[in-house]
């Protein structure tokens, strides 16, 4: 249980900020994280739920209400064909059924947490995060992640839509734990050259962060020729931290790994032959 | 604060403190079958359905069930009826020390509603967060199959499944 | 070391109607509708809510506890020091008495052992008040340097954890050395010098947690008639009771419910003593249930352990010598320290029968952390790891196949070990011949299934994967000989039924279940028919517990002596009242037939026996203890798949082949044994725990301390060779802890097989395994 003094249920967003706001409040969305936080001098939980917010709306930029259930994100049709299954097959990998159910989109970006596939995953497909505040604003997750504050309330996320073949690889002890290290990438091609592409590091054990020097490297180049290359430099740039998981040298390795397989994944899909 | 939701079909209004978790208040209404075992959203043994899907009840805020339905394993073999999936776990010695079963049961039949003919992999995934320290879940995994297969024979008659049929 | 032919033949081929077959659980449709069967269930009015202070540094004094604050405090009802619990050393292990564990054990001390110890012990009227209780009480410490690295535990210098002047039972607790222990056959020495290939390693494995699903709990209270009254989620109700009366001098009544998992972690009294001390204190009822966090740093552990190995033999594949010089890390307590060591001997060298020279030696040290228990398998899945480990190494330098080699060496029916007479659990053990192994049976037709030979000569590396396999042979005991005691009553009723009462202890594995199979199986009648009551140790008939791998052999043997000596009450009965000879009744579906054809049933003759006839109501109890520890065996063969970019080791398929003798549910056999191979393969690739350098457990959740989840589990076959022990009920032995003895080394030598790295420390993480594949690229 929780020692709060309230658990308020607003009827509009406006109503919800100005709960939020107030000192020792915490917003609450699917419950997973904010039930199990140690905070005592929280007083007040204002749950989102009730302003709906859950639907997944198509477009050109796919609208995924920040309310929405990762279960709903992983079984939605607009989603499922979109980049080749990506998201579908991406999403069933976190957490547990249970945890889907619950979990919701906003809150699986809220609380910034190291390890989240979700971050990583929004971030390589260059979502971007509405958010309220008094005002509706909209900005890129990656600028979300290093500005959000305490109170402002995730409202949706953006997703654009595109044909970029993507690949996301998550490296984790057992297949129910969070991952050592998580990577996604999302690219486009040209005549077998890569045109487009954004790479993803995440729980290293920091926050997910986008390795530019690797995007960088890649642009223009073969893919399927790069792969080694691409390898060798991301083990060389990429900032990773040593925690009871693993050390920050087996990390580098991993990230290296990861993005082989990443890469090698996508010359798959994309009917490059080795 | 006072809340009203459903258990099994049977209505509860209740008072309930504001920071308390589903497993508290089902367990103090008398659904003990709900298991506190980890703290951590990491071993499923707390879970209920929630509308029909399966959550974790240590991690769901009593407050935020307002209004909904819940169900625990109680629901599942009404009149003392086994539901398919129970029988099956029973006679493929697929219970052991039992403290996992209740949740168990609870996410399997949502499974078989979702999916009534899961192959092994999809069992896997779909019941990865329901943690069993006794049977390595062999044993488990193959009275999911021979249960979705009885469900499937006997689809016309409801028999011991009335519970999520109705 | 062969004996001659025992001039027995050793029946294996008799038919079972009930024995034999998988009936299903008796208790299983109450589990699987979620009644309210666990402690925590139980309603008890007006119980306290038990909380614990405990320690939040490795070693230290209490200086002075102030409680005052906590105690003004509304709803709190007390808080108890160690000023107000009795000053009695006792151990927590729950073993036979005299235990051979040390006594360094305090219900509260005015000394802490490790981060996580019991400091007070706080009751209140509700979890959130005694919570906040736990806060506002202030101790005072005077904090000791720690003992965190066993393997210098015993250093000059290091400082003493047990120098209580009470402690008694401990080999040299002034250098923190609770147990000690050596035995040799010959001298290795010598022996060592003349093999021809020798293979020397150190071996390394961890602390895993027991991780039962339901966490420890207990409650407390006097029944109407004044009597203490415990029901408690235990393994050893009959101890418990014992423990409790040696601290607190009070006689009490033991009930346990189903209990969810224990694996060893609930043969030690844990909770029962604070509930009790608020119970006695405050006359109320008393409820503790412990968090997972609680679970996880405050109670047991496996025994972390170290074993330096040396092996040798001739060019012709003879074992010539096994010398284990071990070491074992008890943590701050000492239970079960020594009989875990020993265990790890004699659960193993005998297997290996043919050896010339023998040596096994070594301490077991105390340490600032969580103290180490009875976890399934006792010390033997510590060093079988380590034996069977070195015995590959030895196989592959001898060009022999591991397991050409290790059946060329091991134990066969008819023979013995000088070692069964050496090593028993604290004490000399027993001379025993071995009457049933079926390990040949196990290693080849366990190879053939498993297509080992067709495997190993696939190539091993296939793009970015290597698969390797490998193969590992065990043993385990079934009860501890001329120790263990186990009784059944059995009862009749009106109706044809059956109470059957027994002091064993169903943990979860079904012992309730074989147990009325065994019963019906002598009486001639269906499981059905039997009420099973365990275990109340008001109501039921002494049974030391469930452990040792011992409740289908003792507590087996006692019933089915007490149904054997039931059905002759039955047709002593049946004669006077069908006014037939004995002789000339058999017993039959329930019924007792004569040879005339004449039947009546047994709801017949104990209804008569009730009300109109020579009255009485048919009653038997029996008890046994065994002379001898007949082993299962135990062949196991590990696929594992290697991950050459990260170090990820993936068990593909795991078969193992079991001698159990009879197994007398089969599907409740085979889940003992799927259990144990996941929580062994657990051990060896995702349970690790790890300590800040305070001595704090960091991984105190399943959220950090990962057991294997239901898609870490990939492809795992259990068989049974046929087998049949003479001693044992029906031919059985035990069953529940040797399939945690071959995960490790099979997995280890698998992997040596994929890419040639020798593993020899537990958890294999693929972080290690990709810095060795690493190193090996670099060094080629």
């Amino acid at each position: 249980m929780l020692k709060i003094k309230e658990y308020l249920r607003p009827e509009t967003i406006e109503e919800a900020y100005e709960m939020g706001s107030l000192p020792n409040s915490l917003y609450v969305s699917g419950g997973l994280i904010a039930a199990q936080l140690k905070i005592s001098r929280l007083e007040r939980l204002v749950d989102l739920k009730t302003l709906g917010m859950d639907e997944i709306e198509d477009g050109s930029i796919v609208k995924i209400g920040a309310n929405a259930k990762l279960t709903t994100f992983m079984n939605n049709p607009i989603l499922s064909s979109q980049n080749n299954g990506f998201f579908k097959e991406v999403a069933k990998d976190i957490g547990s059924t249970q945890i889907r159910n619950m979990a919701t989109i906003g809150g699986s970006i809220a609380f910034k947490l190291g390890w989240s596939d979700v971050i990583t995953i929004f971030m390589v497909t260059e979502s971007q995060v509405e958010f309220y505040d008094g005002n509706f604003h909209k900005t890129t997750l990656e600028n979300f992640i290093k500005d959000g504050k305490r109170d402002q309330i995730i409202t949706a996320v953006y997703l654009p839509k595109n044909t970029k073949f993507m690949a996301f690889e998550k490296f984790a002890k057992s297949t129910f734990d969070i991952a050592t290290l998580n990577l996604g990438i999302a690219l486009s091609l040209e005549n077998e050259l890569i045109k487009e592409i954004t790479i993803v590091v995440g729980s290293r054990p920091m926050i997910s962060e986008r390795v530019r020097e690797v995007e960088d490297f890649l642009k223009g180049k073969d893919l399927l020729n790069s792969i080694d290359k691409a390898a060798n430099l991301m083990e060389s740039v990429v900032k990773v931290g040593t925690d009871m998981r693993a050390s920050a040298e087996y990390r580098k390795a991993l990230a290296g790994a990861l993005l082989k397989k990443a890469m090698r994944r996508i010359c798959y899909e994309s009917g490059i032959q080795g | 604060m006072k809340v009203e939701f459903k258990v099994n079909d049977r209505k509860h209004s209740i008072e309930i403190e504001p920071g308390e978790l589903l497993v508290e208040t089902l367990r103090r209404l008398g659904y003990k079958s709900v298991k506190h075992a980890c703290d951590t959203a990491s071993c499923g043994a707390c879970s209920v359905q929630l509308d029909g899907n399966p959550v974790l009840s240590c991690r769901t805020f009593t407050a935020a069930v307002d209004g909904h339905e819940i169900k625990t394993v109680e629901a599942f073999s009404k009149e003392g009826e086994l539901s398919a999936v129970q029988k099956a776990l029973v006679e493929e010695g697929a219970v052991q020390c039992g403290f996992c079963i209740p949740a168990l049961v609870v996410t399997a039949e949502a499974l078989l509603n979702e999916n009534p003919n899961p192959t092994e992999e999809e069992i896997k995934t779909y019941l990865n967060g329901n943690l069993c320290r006794c049977t390595g879940y062999v044993s488990q995994n193959h009275a999911i199959m021979k249960a979705a297969e009885l469900r499937r024979n006997s689809a016309s008659v409801p028999a011991g499944n009335q519970g999520e049929l109705s | 070391m062969k004996v001659p032919d025992l001039g027995t033949t050793l029946t294996t081929s008799t038919k079972f109607k009930v024995v034999d077959t998988s009936v299903p659980k008796v208790d299983g449709y109450a589990l699987v509708k979620g009644k309210t069967v666990f402690t925590d269930d139980f309603n008890i009015p007006n119980a306290l809510v038990v909380k614990i202070l405990r320690s939040p540094h490795a070693h230290a004094i209490i200086r002075f506890v102030d409680a005052s604050e906590a105690l003004a405090l509304e709803g709190v009802v007390c808080v108890l020091t160690h000023k107000d619990v009795p000053r009695v050393a006792y151990t927590r292990a729950g073993q036979g008495y005299p235990e051979p564990s040390p006594y360094d054990t305090f219900v509260l001390d005015k000394k802490v052992r490790y981060v996580g110890d019991a400091v007070a012990i706080v009751a209140a009227e509700t979890e959130e008040i005694a919570n906040r209780a736990l806060k506002l009480i202030k101790v005072e410490y005077e904090v000791l340097p720690a003992v965190l690295d066993y393997e210098h535990a015993s250093d000059d210098g290091m400082p003493v954890i047990h120098d209580e002047p009470e402690i008694s039972g401990a080999y040299d607790p002034s250098r923190n050395i609770a147990s000690h222990y050596e035995m040799h056959i010959e001298d290795v020495d010598k022996e060592l010098a003349k093999c021809d290939v020798v293979v020397e390693g150190t071996y390394y494995t961890p602390n895993p947690s027991h991780a039962m699903m339901e966490p420890h709990t207990a409650i407390s209270y006097f029944d109407p008639n004044g009597r203490l009254t415990i029901i408690s989620s235990t393994q050893v109700p009959y101890h418990v009771r014992r423990i409790i009366r040696h601290i607190f001098g009070v006689e009490s009544r033991v009930i346990k419910p189903r209990i969810g998992g224990g694996f060893g972690g609930k043969q030690a009294i844990h909770v029962e003593a604070y509930v009790t001390a608020v119970t006695l204190k405050t006359g109320r009822p008393a409820r503790c249930v412990y968090t997972r966090e609680e679970t996880m740093t405050a109670t047991n552990t496996r025994h972390a352990m170290r074993f330096k190995v040396r092996v040798g033999a001739s060019k012709d594949g003879k074992l010539r010598v096994i010398d284990m010089d071990g070491l074992s890390n008890t943590g701050a307590y000492g239970e079960h320290a020594l009989t875990t060591f020993m265990v790890a001997g004699s659960k193993t060298l005998p297997l290996y029968n043919k050896v010339k020279a023998v040596r096994f030696k070594g301490d077991v040290v105390y340490t600032n952390i969580e103290p180490a228990g009875a976890f399934r398998g006792y010390g033997a899945p510590q060093s079988m790891f380590a034996l069977d480990s070195a015995l590959d190494e030895l196989a592959y330098k001898l060009g022999m196949d591991p397991i050409d080699f290790k059946l060329k060496n091991s134990i066969r029916e008819g023979e013995t070990s000088p070692v069964f007479r050496m090593m028993g659990e604290g004490r000399e053990g027993v001379e025993q011949i071995i009457q049933s192994c079926k390990i040949e049976e196990c290693a080849l037709a366990g190879a053939k299934l498993f297509n080992w030979y067709e495997k190993k000569k696939r190539p091993k590396v296939k793009g970015t994967k290597a698969r390797g396999c490998g193969v590992a042979f065990a043993m385990q005991g079934s009860s501890i000989p001329a120790i263990d005691m186990g009784g059944a009553t059995i009862k009749m009723n009106d109706d044809g039924t059956f109470n059957l009462m027994i002091g064993a202890t169903d943990l979860g594995t079904g012992s309730d279940t074989i147990l009325a199979q065994i019963a019906a199986e002598a009486l001639h009648t269906t499981t059905d028919k039997f009420i099973v009551y365990s275990s109340d140790t008001d109501v039921t008939p002494f049974d030391k517990g469930a452990y040792a791998s011992s409740t289908t052999y003792v507590s087996g043997n006692a019933t089915k002596r007490a149904a054997e000596r039931m059905a002759q009450e039955i047709l002593k009965a049946a004669s006077e009242i069908m006014d037939k000879p004995i002789e000339e009744l058999h017993l039959e579906d329930g019924k007792v037939i004569s040879e005339s054809g004449h039947s009546i049933t047994y709801s017949e003759i104990q209804t008569k026996l009730f009300y109109s006839f020579k009255q009485r109501q048919l009653e038997v109890t029996e008890s046994f203890v065994s002379e001898v520890s007949p082993p299962p065996y135990m062949v196991s063969f590990a696929e594992v798949e290697i991950d050459l970019e990260t170090g990820k080791v993936d068990v593909l398929n795991f078969l193992s082949y079991v001698d159990c003798g009879t197994p007398i549910n089969p599907k409740l056999a085979r889940g003992q044994v799927e259990g144990a191979t996941v929580q062994g393969i657990g051990m060896v690739l995702y349970e690790e725990h790890v300590f800040d350098k305070n001595g704090r457990m960091v991984t105190n959740d399943f959220f950090t301390y990962k057991i294997p989840s239901r898609k870490d589990v990939k492809n795992i076959k259990v068989e049974f060779a046929k087998s049949y022990e003479p001693t044992g009920p029906f031919g059985a032995k035990s069953v529940s802890e040797i399939g945690l003895d071959t995960p490790a080394p099979a997995i280890a030598n698998a992997i040596f097989d994929a890419v040639g790295i020798r593993v020899k420390k537990l958890p294999i993480k693929s972080e290690d395994i990709f810095f060795a594949l690493k190193n090996m690229a670099k060094s080629l």
